[in-house]
Parts: structure tokens; C-alpha cells; sequence
């Protein structure tokens, strides 16, 4: 026997599932078949002993008519303020779900699970709400009836035959953490109900003659009870190997359409898939119809899939004329096992004695099993086409459409007059039908070019002449005939047409994909890969978006990407918009127009992420027109795309920015060691020399005290120097100096410089050589006098006595070039390599008399940078060094 | 003849130490004011003749000082500051100093400038007489009738350089700031206006200076401004 063990992965998954849960909060749902079995009694109760354990315990929100005893039991506990919504007239109150986060108790009460939230508030449903406390990490106790679980819904309809339509998704339910079922004898409730306990006398005598029969509520409680204990064998299941769903051959398949008995369908499938422990998909099958599909339909379509969806299904969609070709293609690719289908699509087909859809699907695909679900009271439905589209007469169509006809005609004429025989006319006009069909929008100027046709041909060619007699029996056959041959000839191009348009739609969309992945791997950085993103979606959905960054854990300031460049989209960045982003942003659903929460505002704001890490958040202006599904998908894995691209690019700058870190650290340890080296020799000097004089100055000889005096004077300059530098190598090398740009007159500038300059400097001829104009150059003159003191520094100490030092200057379109040049011994290749490096230094052999940190030249280059100049050195002629840099110049307008 | 008295107003004793152990032994008399409050006491009480102030003091802003003592004297300010920032000088100069030194400095430099300020101070009692002839070194400047001579030799000057020249002239030994100069000239302080100056200048040197790289009457603080020297 083989053991099933977890992979790592799974129990990586699993040891983060667990510590997910420790982080949220616990929910208990007390769990009754009827009002009045005593839920909220229960679970006040309960929130009693936990208080008495010292559990800080808040009544969020009890429905305000109750009984007598369990009113009582509200004594003693804390109870939040509801918040007040105006609903018309009306105030309504409701569960305050931001005061509740803000006090946060450990334990809230909280009544009514299934309860629909008032307009205006956060979310649509109470579950939701409850949801929102379980991710604050506040433990929920909460009541809900039997009645109100989808699955449930329509079997508790049909024995009660009350629909009820507050519901709560199963996986609500089915993951709570704790479950109470509240029972009592049926018999009590019915004596309670007639004691008056659980409504007041006149609801009483109602309730009593459509609900609350003995039946029914025995019924019901064993739906209860059957409902509690499923859900204990779904968790013995789970808590027992996740492994074993995995071998399940069942896969459950749902059609989903816009009928409004699909819903029911949907739960049927789904109470199949959880009794089969199977799969469960549901799937659309997008015709090329669909756009034309009326407003309403659509609505209920979307509802359909978001009930689906709640059911624990996975959506998929397929394109095709065919529906049941395609269902049948999706459930051998996939390996459905079992079709559950309405009796309403079963007898779709009969209408035009076609095979029905079941009937196609059975052929299509033989080994599979077919459930065929009855509908009662089904509403007269018809798949209404969008009005507004039907009756839309193109004047450019109609005009096509004569042209084609008269154009017919005429030839039509022609051939008569040579005497060709009729059916070239009919072919003629069948032509014409073919090519109105292919050049109009739409079915009906066909349809009616083939009728007119038909007419004219009658009126025009056949004996007698000019009459819509025919005086040949076999006319009525041929104008039949070529009627049809007319219409079915139209039909096909029109369907060739459409599945043509569908196809390129659908071209274009999967192009828009494999382009934004291939946009987003060539950029580089989150700003690019936010634009492209944001403008695919723009080219793909053809509506506004609204991007939002991530700032340290909050919004950045809204980047807008219009349809129309340059139109204006700032309502969409009002306070209110922002707020749900805001909303989105922490808890990492989405939210805004379309979904439940926050459904009045104008965009669709989703979450960028990978995993739980949030990159942005992304609002879609939805203006009355929902994201198809194929939409839907294709824009959710674009927005994956973008938030992978997004983490990567995030992983890569941290990366780089530790290595700089680390760049920065080694840098500063050089300077530290550098500095405690080569700063201790002055200071040495210095201190040592000063101290010989101040205790022992008469025994020193005056010529020898001059020299210690010198000495003292000379190594104190050399720190001076030494200090300006390095505190302008640190202020480049932070990034924080910024350079206070002036216009200078170079020529100034090096003379002003010369005269800080090495006190040797009169032991060489320095020689300034400027052009014969005034060169101005826009720079920070205290940084660039400090490149021309380090060259002509560096001159000095580097050759010999009376050495040459020629500095010149001269102007090259808009750059300002300065040498530095000497005739001393020259740079060795090896060097020249590393001469501008930090802490290098030409004398590293030599360590007595030329000492230097090697800042200078380093300094040098990073200044002439910040200035976006080049500084480089060359050989000079015959021997020597020649560092050149240039700076930008200024041109100016003299004010006389 | 009085020796000069000089007011040292600086709050580190081996500087101050430095400052006054140099002034005596050129004959200078020095007053020692520690913080800005015993600056303002001591210039109010002993009036000295020139004033050398440290900027960064520990009580009062040294720009403070300089506003307080103008408020009511006219004695020459010679700022000491450690900051190589420009703009304080800027703004010690705009606010009434006459010239500025920047820490680490040697003694030398104090002492000359020292000796600027001291002749400034003697050619302002002098020259206020026979005002309408300014003459410096081989410069002479005719006011009256507004020409300008090198070793008695007329110089052809266009209308700004002129007004420079007379500008600087007339605040011989002080440092002019850039926005001063071109607030007197054009009325205006643009970037525009500094780059014009500077240009301006230079060609005013070519016409007056012997070697225009080793300037003897306009000395170039960059960064700050300019400022004739007294030859």
C-alpha cells in the first residue's frame, strides 16, 4: 500500500493557509430552519459566556424587532450605533461596518447573515460586511436561516413555495468556522408562534396559514439538518486528505445563459458537483449575436455568471455560432462527465424543426450523460434583441440596397433585349441579393431585396409584361424557388460575414494580449509598464483608466490614461473615486461600478497583485456599459501580466539599490581607511612639531625653528585642502548637492582659482592662454574652481621645478574646452586607465613625500559630470600630461 | 596718532586668541565680545573703528547683528565666516558689511584687509572735499565731466561701463554684490543682468587694467560680487 504523501509545496500552502486563518478572524453562524427557533437568543447568549470569560464582546447589530427575553439579554453588553441611511422618505438602519472596524472588538454580534444592505452602503450584502470584520481579525458571531442558503434556495421554494431572496453563497456557510444548528420540536415552534413569542399577533395568524405549517417546518428542519451534516462530512473529507478530490473523475458542466430559469439550473449543477464531490464548470458560449443581445438580458447573463461563480464554479467562455458544437468540443477537451441542462434549451429548437440543442449535444458527443432539468411557471422569455439596434435604418444600407436592385434591373433589361432566357435574369437578381447581403449591415435589406426582387422579376420579365400575373403555371414555382435560392444565398454570406467580424474581433483581442506581453517584457521600469499596460487596456476595452501607484503602502497620485488623448477624465479622480480605490487597495478585492461594494461609484477598480503584495490599483470607467467576459479575462490576465512584470522590476531595484548600498558602504570604508592613514601624518607633524617649540623653543637654533614653523604652516594647509575636498566628494557622492548654477566668465574663474593654488606654484611659469572672445559658462564656480586648483595642484606636485603650466581656454559650438597642460614627465598608459578612479593614486610605491588620498582627480571627474562634461587626459608634446574638460556654455544678450 | 581700535567678535577662544595676538602686534587696540548681546554693548559703548564679526554665533544670527549696529553706525563690518556658503556672505553684504574673510583664513589676508578697509575709511573723510575728482593709483575719474584717464590718457568707455566704474569707485574697497551692481545699473536683478556684468566687466578691465589676469584696480569674488581696490 502506497501513502499519499503531501509534496512541499502543498504543505509550504498549507502552513500558510493556517497561518492566514490564525491572522483572521473566526465565524459562527447560528444556524436555525425557521424565525423563532431562537437564533438570536442563542447567540446572545453565547456572546454572555464569552464576556463572562473576559472576551471583549460588541453587539454590532440586532435586528431591532424582538422578543421580549432576548431584548433582555442585550442588558450588560456594549452596543454600537447603527448608521442612518435616507432611503426616500424612509430612514433605514443599518450595520455601521467602519465604526465596528475602528472600535475593534475582539468578538462582534452581528444578526442576519443574509440581510441586503440599504443603498449607499459599502457593500451590497451583510455577508460581505461580516467578511471585512473576519479580515480585521475581529471573531464574528452571526444568525442566518436555511432558507437563505443559495443551494437550498430552490428547494426550500418549491416545498414552501416562498422564494426567498436575501441568499448567501454556500462557501459562506461551508467555511465558517463553527456552525450551531438551533433546534426545536416544530410542534414548539408552531405553540411559541400562537403564544405570540416570535411575531405579534396579526403577522402571527399570517405567517401561520403560508409558512408555518407543521409540513413545511418539518420539512424544512430536515433540510436543516441534512444541510449541517453535509457540511460536517465536506470537512471530515477535507481534514482527511486533500489529496483524494483530486482523483474525482466527476466533472460537472452548466450552460449559462441569459434565461432567468438558468439560475436555478446553476444550483442544481452545483448541488450535483458537491454530492458527486466533481469539478464544476460553468460555461458560456458566446454567439455572434451576443452584442445585439437587449440590455436587460445582459444583465441577467452577468448575474447568472457571478451566481456561478458563488457556487464555487469555474466561468469559462467559448466563441461559436454553434452552442452545442461547442459545448460538446469543451467537454470532451475537458473531460466533462455530466451536461445538466434546462427543459427550456432542450425545446429551444423546435421553433424551426431543427434538431433541439440536447438532441445535438447527444449526437455530438455520445458518452456523455445529459440532465435535463424541469421548469416550472417558466415566464414567456424570448431572446429579445436590443431594440435600438433592430429598428436602426442605415440610410447608406437602404441606398446600397436599391442600387443593387436597379443595377439588376438593367441587366436584367439587357439580357432581354438579347433575348437571353429568364433564368439568367433570376440568376441576376439572386446576384443582386448576394451582393446587397454582403454589403449591408444587416439581415433585412436582403430579406426585402429578395421579396422585391422576386416582385420585379414578375412584373417585369415574366408574360404579361407590367402585371404581377403570370399567365405560366410553372411561375409560381420558379418565383418560390428563386425566393429561396434569393434568401438562403444572402443568409450564408451574412453568416459568413458575421463569423468573419468575430473571428477578426477575436484576433484582435488575443493580438492585444501577446502584444502587452511582448510591451511589457521591453520596458524597463514601473512607469513604462504601467503605461503600456494602462494603454493596451485602454485599446482593448475603449474606455478611461485611472492607474494608481503604490507609495509606501498608500495611493500615489492617479496617472489617467483616456480613450481620446487629451479629453478630460478628472471625475473619475474625485474624492469619492479615490476612496474606493483606496477601499480596494487595502483589502485586495475589487470594488466600484459592477460589483457589490461600493457599487455607486463611476469606475471598476481592481487590485495589481502577486499573491497578497499589492502594485497598483487600476480603475476602468465603466459609463452603463459592463466588461464582457471574454473582456473580463482577457483585461484580468493582462493586469497579471503587468503586476508580475511590476514585482520584477521591484525585486530588480531593491537589488540594485543594495548593491549600491553595498557600493556606498565599500566606498566609505576606503575613505575611512585612507583617512585614518594619510590624516595622521599631518596631524602628527603638526601636533609634534608645535610641541617641541612650546617646550624646548631656546634650545632650537633659529634657522631650525623656521623650519618646524614651515612645517606646521605647510601640513596645515595640506589639511585645509584636503578637508575641502573631501567634503566635496561627499556631497556629490550623497547625491544631495545640488549645483547652483551661475553665469561665469571662465577667464574669471581661472584666475580667481590660480590664486588658491599651491604656494610652490611660484617654483613653476603657470601660463594662461585664453581665446580672444569672452567665454560664458553656465557652472557652480566654487565646484569648477575646484577642478582647476586640483589640475594646476596636480601639475605642480607632479613635475619637476620650473616645469611649464599652460591652462587654455577656447569655445567649440556650445562647449567650453579647458586644458590643463604640463611638460613634466608624463602618464604612464597603465595609469592614465585609473587616474580619474577614487583613492588612486600615481605615487602608491612612494609613500613619504607625496602624500594624497587620490581624491582629487576622482573629485575632478564627478563635478565636471554633474556639469555634463567630459574630462579626459592625454599625452602632450614632446612630453608631459594634458588634462582636458569641457563645460557648457551661455549665450547672452547684453542689455546696453 | 591713536591706534585704531578694533572690535573681535567671536566666540572661539583659540580664533579670537589668533585674531588678537595678530592685531596687537601690528599696532592695532582690540575689544573681545564673545556673544552677539556683548557685540552690540561693546559697539554701542566704545564705538571702535572697524568691526570684525563671526557669523555663526552662538545667541543672535550674525545678519541680526549686522542690521542692529547699522541700525545706528556706520562702521566699517568685516564679516568672518566659516560657512563657504555664498549666500551668507551675499546676504551679510546686502544687509551692510563691507567685506567678508572665509574661515580657514590666513593672517596675512586679515591684515590686508584690514589695511583696505582703514584707507577707505581715511579717503571717505578726504575726498568728500574735492568730490567731483576721483583718483586711485593712474585712475582718474573726472565726474563733472564725466571722463575717465589712465596716466592722463582719455579712455573711450561706453555708458555702462561708465556707470560701473563710477559705481565701484564710489565704494572703493567694498565688495559690490552681483545683485547690487546690476540693481544700481539696470534697475533689475535677472541671471540675464549678472551674465551682462560680467561681460561688461570684462571689457571695462581690458580698458583699464594693465594685465587683465592679474587685476589691479577690480578684484573678482566669485560667487559675490566685485570691488575696486585702493592702490
Amino acid at each position: 500500500m502506497e501513502e499519499i504523501r503531501s509534496s512541499p509545496e502543498e504543505l509550504l500552502k498549507q502552513i500558510k493557509r493556517e497561518e492566514q486563518q490564525k491572522n483572521r478572524g473566526h465565524l459562527k453562524i447560528f444556524f436555525g430552519y425557521a424565525a423563532g427557533v431562537g437564533k438570536t437568543y442563542a447567540m446572545l447568549k453565547a456572546a454572555h459566556t464569552a464576556q463572562r470569560k473576559g472576551i471583549d464582546v460588541v453587539v454590532g447589530y440586532v435586528e431591532p424587532h424582538m422578543r421580549p427575553q432576548t431584548s433582555q439579554l442585550l442588558n450588560g453588553l456594549e452596543i454600537l450605533s447603527s448608521q442612518e441611511i435616507k432611503h426616500g422618505d424612509i430612514i433605514l438602519k443599518e450595520f455601521d461596518l467602519d465604526t465596528a472596524i475602528d472600535r475593534k472588538p475582539k468578538l462582534i454580534l452581528v444578526d442576519e447573515l443574509a440581510h441586503t444592505n440599504a443603498n449607499g452602503c459599502r457593500h451590497l450584502k451583510r455577508y460581505q460586511d461580516i467578511n471585512e470584520l473576519l479580515d480585521n481579525g475581529i471573531d464574528v458571531y452571526t444568525t442566518v436561516n436555511v432558507q437563505h442558503i443559495e443551494s437550498l434556495n430552490d428547494l426550500v421554494a418549491s416545498i414552501t413555495g416562498i422564494t426567498v431572496k436575501e441568499r448567501i453563497p454556500d462557501s459562506v456557510f461551508d467555511n465558517a468556522d463553527q456552525v450551531k444548528l438551533v433546534d426545536i420540536e416544530p410542534k414548539e415552534l408552531i405553540e411559541r408562534l400562537n403564544e405570540g413569542k416570535i411575531y405579534q399577533k396579526m403577522q402571527a395568524q399570517k405567517a401561520l396559514g403560508n409558512f408555518f405549517t407543521e409540513k413545511n417546518l418539518v420539512a424544512l428542519r430536515e433540510i436543516a439538518l441534512r444541510r449541517c451534516a453535509d457540511r460536517v462530512n465536506k470537512m471530515s473529507s477535507q481534514a482527511g486528505g486533500k489529496a483524494n478530490s483530486r482523483f474525482t473523475d466527476e466533472h460537472i458542466l452548466v450552460c449559462l445563459s441569459s434565461s432567468p430559469t438558468n439560475a436555478k439550473i446553476i444550483r442544481t449543477a452545483s448541488r450535483m458537483a458537491s454530492a458527486f464531490k466533481g469539478n464544476f464548470t460553468a460555461l458560456f458560449v458566446e454567439t455572434p449575436d451576443f452584442p445585439e443581445m437587449s440590455e436587460e438580458n445582459k444583465n441577467r447573463l452577468r448575474k447568472n455568471i457571478h451566481l456561478a461563480q458563488q457556487l464555487g464554479a469555474t466561468i469559462e467562455t467559448v466563441y461559436g455560432e454553434d452552442i452545442a458544437f461547442q459545448i460538446s468540443e469543451f467537454a470532451r477537451l475537458s473531460g466533462v462527465s455530466k451536461i445538466v441542462l434546462g427543459r427550456s434549451s432542450a425545446r429551444r429548437g423546435m421553433l424551426f424543426a431543427r434538431p433541439s440543442l440536447t438532441e445535438k449535444i447527444t449526437q455530438y458527443s455520445t458518452n456523455l450523460d445529459i440532465y435535463i432539468i424541469p421548469e416550472k411557471n417558466t415566464p414567456p422569455y424570448k431572446l429579445k434583441r436590443n431594440k435600438s439596434q433592430k429598428t436602426k435604418f442605415i440610410a447608406t444600407d437602404l441606398l446600397k440596397s436599391l442600387i443593387c436592385l436597379v443595377a439588376s434591373t438593367i441587366i436584367g433589361f439587357v439580357f432581354s433585349e438579347f433575348n437571353f432566357s429568364e433564368a439568367n435574369i433570376i440568376t441576376i437578381y439572386i446576384l443582386g441579393v448576394l451582393v446587397t447581403a454582403v454589403i449591408t449591415s444587416q439581415r433585412i435589406y436582403s430579406l426585402v431585396s429578395s421579396v422585391i426582387s422576386v416582385l420585379l422579376f414578375n412584373f417585369l420579365f415574366t408574360e404579361p409584361r407590367f402585371t404581377f400575373n403570370a399567365y405560366d403555371a410553372g411561375y409560381p414555382a420558379t418565383f418560390l424557388i428563386m425566393f429561396i435560392a434569393a434568401f438562403l444565398t444572402s443568409s450564408l454570406a451574412v453568416r459568413i460575414k458575421r463569423q468573419a467580424r468575430q473571428s477578426a474581433a477575436t484576433a484582435y483581442r488575443t493580438k492585444i494580449l501577446f502584444d502587452t506581453n511582448q510591451l511589457i517584457s521591453n520596458e524597463i521600469d514601473s512607469a513604462g509598464i504601467i503605461s503600456v499596460t494602462c494603454n493596451q487596456l485602454t485599446k482593448l476595452l475603449n474606455k478611461d483608466i485611472i492607474f494608481y501607484q503604490i507609495q509606501n503602502k498608500e495611493l500615489a497620485s492617479p496617472l489617467l490614461f483616456p480613450v481620446h488623448t487629451g479629453q478630460d477624465i478628472s471625475e473619475y479622480i474625485s474624492q469619492n473615486e479615490r476612496a474606493v480605490a483606496t477601499w480596494v487597495l487595502n483589502n485586495n478585492k475589487h470594488a466600484g461600478a459592477t460589483t457589490d461594494t461600493l457599487g455607486d461609484s463611476k469606475c471598476l477598480y481592481l487590485s495589481v497583485r502577486v499573491g497578497h503584495e499589492v502594485y497598483g490599483v487600476i480603475g476602468i470607467a465603466i459609463d452603463d456599459s459592463p466588461l464582457g467576459s471574454f473582456e473580463n479575462s482577457i483585461m484580468l490576465s493582462i493586469l497579471g501580466e503587468c503586476a508580475l512584470a511590476l514585482k520584477n522590476d521591484k525585486t530588480s531595484k531593491e537589488r540594485e539599490e543594495a548593491a549600491l548600498l553595498a557600493k556606498n558602504e565599500q566606498l566609505r570604508a576606503n575613505l575611512l581607511r585612507s583617512i585614518s592613514h594619510d590624516l595622521r601624518t599631518p596631524l602628527t607633524s603638526i601636533s609634534g612639531n608645535a610641541g617641541i617649540l612650546l617646550s624646548s623653543e631656546e634650545n632650537i637654533d633659529k634657522y631650525k625653528r623656521k623650519q618646524l614653523y614651515a612645517d606646521i604652516y605647510d601640513d596645515s594647509l595640506w589639511l585645509i585642502n584636503l578637508v575641502e575636498n573631501l567634503l566635496s566628494v561627499t556631497r556629490i557622492e550623497d547625491g544631495t548637492m545640488k549645483l547652483k548654477l551661475t553665469t561665469e566668465l571662465l577667464d574669471e574663474v581661472i584666475t580667481e582659482a590660480l590664486q588658491h593654488t599651491d604656494r610652490k606654484r611660484s617654483e613653476h611659469n603657470i601660463i594662461i592662454e585664453s581665446s580672444e572672445s569672452f567665454i560664458l559658462v553656465k557652472i557652480d564656480a566654487r565646484l569648477i574652481m575646484q577642478v582647476i586648483i586640483n589640475l594646476v595642484d596636480n601639475a605642480i606636485k607632479y613635475t619637476p621645478k620650473g616645469s611649464d603650466i599652460i591652462i587654455g581656454t577656447r569655445s567649440e559650438g556650445n562647449r567650453a574646452i579647458v586644458t590643463v597642460a604640463d611638460n613634466g614627465r608624463g602618464i604612464s598608459e597603465d595609469a592614465k586607465k585609473h587616474i580619474f578612479d577614487m583613492f588612486y593614486t600615481a605615487g602608491t610605491k612612494i609613500v613619504d613625500s607625496r602624500r594624497s588620498l587620490g581624491l582629487g582627480l576622482a573629485l575632478c571627474k564627478s563635478i565636471i559630470t554633474a556639469h555634463d562634461g567630459t574630462i579626459s587626459v592625454t599625452d602632450n608634446k614632446p612630453h608631459g600630461a594634458v588634462f582636458t574638460f569641457t563645460l557648457p556654455t551661455e549665450e547672452v544678450t547684453l542689455h546696453e | 596718532m591713536n591706534k585704531p581700535l578694533i572690535l573681535v567678535v567671536e566666540d572661539d577662544s583659540a580664533v579670537r586668541n589668533l585674531i588678537t595676538t595678530t592685531l596687537e602686534t601690528q599696532n592695532y587696540r582690540c575689544q573681545i565680545a564673545p556673544t552677539g548681546e556683548a557685540a552690540i554693548l561693546e559697539a554701542a559703548s566704545y564705538n571702535p573703528d572697524v568691526i570684525l564679526l563671526d557669523l555663526g554665533l552662538p545667541d543672535i544670527d550674525g545678519i541680526e547683528i549686522i542690521h542692529k549696529i547699522r541700525s545706528w553706525s556706520k562702521t566699517p563690518i568685516i564679516v568672518i565666516s566659516a560657512r563657504s556658503e555664498d549666500t551668507d556672505k551675499i546676504d551679510a553684504l546686502d544687509a551692510g558689511a563691507d567685506d567678508y574673510l572665509t574661515k580657514p583664513f590666513s593672517v596675512e589676508e586679515l591684515l590686508a584687509r584690514l589695511r583696505v578697509t582703514f584707507r577707505r575709511i581715511n579717503d571717505l573723510t578726504n575726498d568728500n572735499i574735492q568730490n567731483s575728482i576721483f583718483i586711485n593709483g593712474d585712475l582718474k575719474i573726472d565726474y563733472a565731466a564725466g571722463c575717465v584717464f589712465i596716466k592722463d590718457k582719455e579712455l573711450h568707455l561706453t555708458p555702462i561701463e561708465y556707470k560701473l566704474l563710477c559705481l565701484l569707485a564710489k565704494n572703493v574697497g567694498k565688495v559690490l554684490t552681483h545683485t547690487y551692481i546690476t540693481k544700481e545699473i539696470w534697475g533689475s536683478a535677472w541671471d540675464n543682468d549678472v551674465a551682462s556684468l560680467r561681460v561688461f566687466m570684462a571689457t571695462l578691465r581690458k580698458k583699464i587694467e594693465k594685465d587683465p589676469s592679474v587685476p589691479q584696480y577690480i578684484q573678482t569674488h566669485i560667487g559675490v560680487g566685485y570691488r575696486m581696490l585702493k592702490v
